[in-house]
């Protein structure tokens, strides 16, 4: 492969880019219809008739956050909402999904419980029930809760052998310290050793309500049937009145000196690195320029850091930064890894191209093609049903409305020279950067005392 | 959003085949082709419901046509393809197309290499003008060629680095074919990367990037005639070349099981089971297919629902039979339970093998799989990028395009019998291979 999709990771999600100008000028989001529910639940319906499937892509605020000290609740949570309903056994509703070729996937984030689903336009009764079931009778059958628990255990445990699925978890903690975004998500084997059903059925009974909620539906139907069906399946749900603790009392801080957390992993033969910073938040109003400038950083296959680490100096096979949002904060970037004989050269060259970025800024070819680029690439993805049912579900979330969508031309056009710089000099961090290395701590930990306090931690621990 | 036309065409299609014949027909038709004078061909899709179109190039060229001291150099090329050629030197390809608002990636498996390049419609000229420029005249910088080997070392390491599966189905494969070139990684040996000279890489564009050796999808906002005129006027000028050599060597028939364990320090052992199968072109394909979504598809697929749910035996299953040239295998992997041995799961895999090949499956479970295969033709065909890999997929695999619109019927034909029938023919002792990875291996 030529390369790893660390184009699509690098580039802020689905979010990014928006605009259909190169062919189609005034790219507007399809028309969509919202609609609440006495019980305060939110819909988004919208017909779109190309192919007949359907896709749901609902969110409930019940994410990672909520864990307390339970690490990894949430996420078990979500995912005991397909173990058994009222009227539904687990087997039960894994045979009738299976059966029509269905998929319903229950998840967890940080932030936000979520489930989704898709499925052929003539099954939607069948699946929406289903739906109904599992988001609000889930029974959650305490045999079934020890088998997932069993494999999630051995999973985690499955994790550490690999570098690329640990490391995100180890940076957060780095940047969001006790904050709740420092929540793991998945937990730990010591936390999720500890979680018993009913420590599941208490978080769902007090984080599971329509009135935060919202389900977006979009594909092969009529709207006005859809509401009908809707209205009477999730009218029973009910809404709650109390107050849920805030768990944003903490604010993120700026990191005060540089720090290096050094995970040792014996039989490394390479070292895969983050290096980065706090970010933004989703609705930070430099969103769209801080992207656009982002592509040129590491945000593609010619960008700065790739182009440095991977094609002139072939240490890697790819190199690339991101800005993770949330609502409140986020997390800046650099990731890539390299033999391990090559990790100061490595990590030397990221920092050398970071400070480039600073001391040089971007010329107007630069930003030219990076704005075409993010313009160019938007289209596709907004082409089915499921990247359409998410992005309603995220502007609810993240409360933005369709005008992002509809101005994001513009926006990107409006973006000069002067600007771009300002917003490098603003969001791209300089000072104090905090450093995960996974790699052979014993060949590795002289170099990374270079770039910080240094704290060695197992990776099998 | 907007309007899917073609998508329509063919879910219409699908429903009535049946009754409809003729109208199917109509639809195959959706896809226009042409073949330029030096042999390349092209199939077109016009779609507009977004202003992006693709184009997919599919070489037939990968690691079986490599031999011991240049494995890997196929997927090495796929990288040589960016490095520079005539017109755009060092780092312009990426460089033009990325200005133009077009991204692109390739891939390159035992049988093909493909390209994949994605923009907005109106940097279509560009997109040829690139295309033309490096399969015309590449130019094979040693400087390049030395970085570059750098970078491909890096994609073996930390394929390597971040999963057990890469050792163990190396390693298996390795074991399963003796003699055919599926005996190696696409990656190639470590020291044959090393090694690669200049003249191995001017051999190979040669031979195989010629336009006669390769079929070229484009689907998205685009007029048929436009693509035609701009085919002619970039590719059609680059000369035919001589047939590739055929691959010769066939497998010999594996006349008894072949075992083999890998060490790596990981938690639970890790198993893989392959067995020979035939080539995609074969008539069992659509058979081996269904065989392995009532395996491993779903949570109430056979293997998931013994193996992991109610014997709590694995943590997870999963099956792959995929596009091949020649005859290759039909895998199951499983990772292990706490505590419990890799002899434990094959037993037990063993035992719902049997099952098939002594009752059969059910009516309902071909049924289920027919239904997952439609929703499967659904969400491939749902986007340009869908249209263009699947449609060239099938003309380089199955050896025309229009056998992608036949799938779903040719997979409602298959039977009860005729997955019991493959299951007995294809899953014995004597035709597999069984590969385990766990930390002990002296125990």
């Amino acid at each position: 492969m030529k390369y790893l999709n660390i184009k699509t990771v690098a580039l802020f999600c689905l979010l990014v880019s928006t605009n259909i100008s190169l062919v189609a000028q005034n790219y507007k989001l399809p028309k969509y219809t919202s609609f609440k529910l006495p019980n305060g639940l939110t819909f988004n319906l919208m017909e779109q008739h190309d192919v007949p499937v359907i896709s749901i892509s609902a969110i409930i605020p019940a994410g990672a956050i909520y864990d307390a000290d339970k690490a990894g609740l949430a996420s078990l949570t979500a995912t005991a909402l397909k173990h058994g309903t009222q009227n539904f056994s687990k087997a039960n509703i894994d045979e009738q999904i299976d059966f029509i070729g269905a998929n319903i996937n229950t998840y967890a984030s940080k932030e936000f419980a979520g489930v989704s689903a898709k499925f052929a336009a003539k099954d939607s009764e069948k699946v929406l029930t289903i739906l109904k079931e599992i988001m609000l009778n889930p029974t959650f059958n305490a045999e079934e809760f020890e088998k997932e628990k069993s494999r999630l255990l051995v999973e985690l445990e499955q994790k550490k052998e690999s570098p690329r699925a640990v490391i995100g978890t180890y940076f957060e903690k780095l940047i969001y310290g006790n904050h709740v975004y420092g929540n793991s998500i998945s937990g730990t084997i010591a936390s999720v050793g500890n979680l018993t059903v009913n420590d599941v059925k208490d978080f769902y009974n007090n984080n599971y309500f329509p009135n935060e909620s919202a389900i977006s539906i979009v594909g092969d139907f009529s709207e006005k049937e859809m509401k009908t069906i809707l209205t009477r399946l999730f009218s029973k749900w009910k809404k709650t009145n109390s107050v849920r603790e805030n768990v944003f009392v903490e604010t993120v801080k700026k990191p005060s000196k540089s720090k290096v957390i050094l995970v040792n992993k014996d039989d490394a033969n390479e070292t895969t690195f983050y290096i980065g910073s706090t970010g933004i938040s989703r609705n930070n109003p430099d969103y769209v320029a801080i992207s656009v400038v982002n592509t040129l950083f590491g945000g593609r296959f010619t960008s700065m850091l790739n182009d440095e680490l991977r094609v002139n100096s072939g240490l890697t096979y790819g190199a690339s930064s991101r800005f993770s949002t949330l609502k409140n904060a986020g997390t800046f970037y650099i990731s890539t890894f390299t033999a391990k004989e090559t990790t100061q050269e490595a990590i030397d060259k990221a920092l050398e191209v970071l400070k480039a970025l600073h001391q040089n800024g971007i010329d107007e070819k630069a930003l030219t093609s990076a704005k075409n680029y993010v313009k160019g690439q938007f289209p596709p993805d907004y082409e089915t049903t499921d990247q359409l049912a998410r992005l309603l579900t995220e502007m609810f979330w993240y409360n933005f409305d369709a005008s992002f969508i509809n101005n994001f031309e513009n926006n990107v056009n409006g973006l000069n020279l002067v600007k771009a710089n300002e917003i490098i000099a603003t969001y791209f961090p300089t000072e104090n950067l905090q450093f995960v290395l996974v790699g052979k701590a014993t060949e590795i930990k002289t170099i990374a005392e270079k770039y910080g306090e240094v704290t060695v931690v197992e990776i099998k621990d | 959003m907007v309007i899917k036309l073609f998508m329509k065409k063919i879910v219409i299609f699908i429903l009535f085949l049946a009754v409809y014949t003729s109208q199917a027909q109509m639809k195959a038709d959706d896809v226009k082709t042409f073949t330029l004078t030096n042999g390349m061909k092209f199939l077109v899709v016009e779609d507009f419901s977004i202003p992006n179109a693709n184009m997919y190039l599919f070489y037939k060229v990968g690691s079986r046509n490599e031999y011991q001291g240049i494995t890997g150099l196929s997927h090495f090329f796929e990288h040589m393809m960016f490095n520079g050629a005539k017109k755009y030197g060092p780092k312009l390809f990426d460089q033009t197309m990325e200005y133009n608002g077009g991204a692109n990636n390739a891939y390159t498996t035992e049988n093909v290499t493909v390209y994949t390049n994605w923009f907005p419609a109106s940097a279509t000229e560009v997109i040829f003008d690139l295309e033309s420029d490096r399969i015309a005249s590449l130019s094979i910088d040693p400087e390049m060629v030395e970085s570059e080997r750098g970078v491909v070392l890096s994609e073996r390491s930390t394929g390597l680095e971040n999963s057990p599966w890469r050792l163990l189905s190396e390693s298996l494969q390795a074991t399963a074919f003796q003699e055919h070139p599926y005996h190696w990684p696409v990656i190639g040996y470590e020291d044959d990367m090393k090694n690669w000279t200049q003249q191995d890489l001017e051999r190979y564009f040669k031979t195989y990037y010629a336009p006669n050796n390769c079929v070229v999808v484009v689907s998205g906002a685009l007029k048929f005639e436009e693509v035609k005129r701009l085919a002619e006027q970039y590719l059609q000028p680059i000369s035919a070349q001589p047939a590739p050599p055929k691959v010769h060597i066939v497998e010999p028939k594996q006349t008894g099981e072949r075992r083999i364990t890998v060490q790596r320090e990981v938690t639970n052992p890790y198993i893989m089971i392959g067995y020979k199968t035939p080539e995609s072109k074969h008539q069992d394909y659509y058979a081996l297919k269904i065989l392995s979504a009532i395996l491993s598809n779903g949570k109430s697929s056979r293997l998931y629902a013994s193996l992991v749910d109610r014997q709590q035996l694995a943590t997870v299953v999963f099956t792959d039979y995929g596009n091949s040239f020649d005859p290759n295998l039909f895998n199951i992997y499983a990772v292990a339970n706490n505590n419990v041995s890799s002899d434990a799961i094959e037993n037990a895999f063993y035992v719902e093998i049997e099952k098939i090949k002594n009752e059969g499956v059910s009516e309902a479970e071909l049924q289920k799989v027919k239904n997952q295969k439609l929703m499967e033709f659904y969400n491939q065909i749902e986007t340009i990028d869908g249209k263009s890999n699947n449609i060239g997929t099938y003309e380089v695999f199955f050896g025309d395009y229009k056998k992608m619109f036949n799938a779903p019927e040719n997979f409602n034909k298959v039977t009860i019998a005729d997955v019991q029938n493959v299951a007995k023919k294809y899953f014995s002792k004597s035709n597999r291979t069984v590969g385990v990875l766990k930390t002990n291996v002296e125990e």
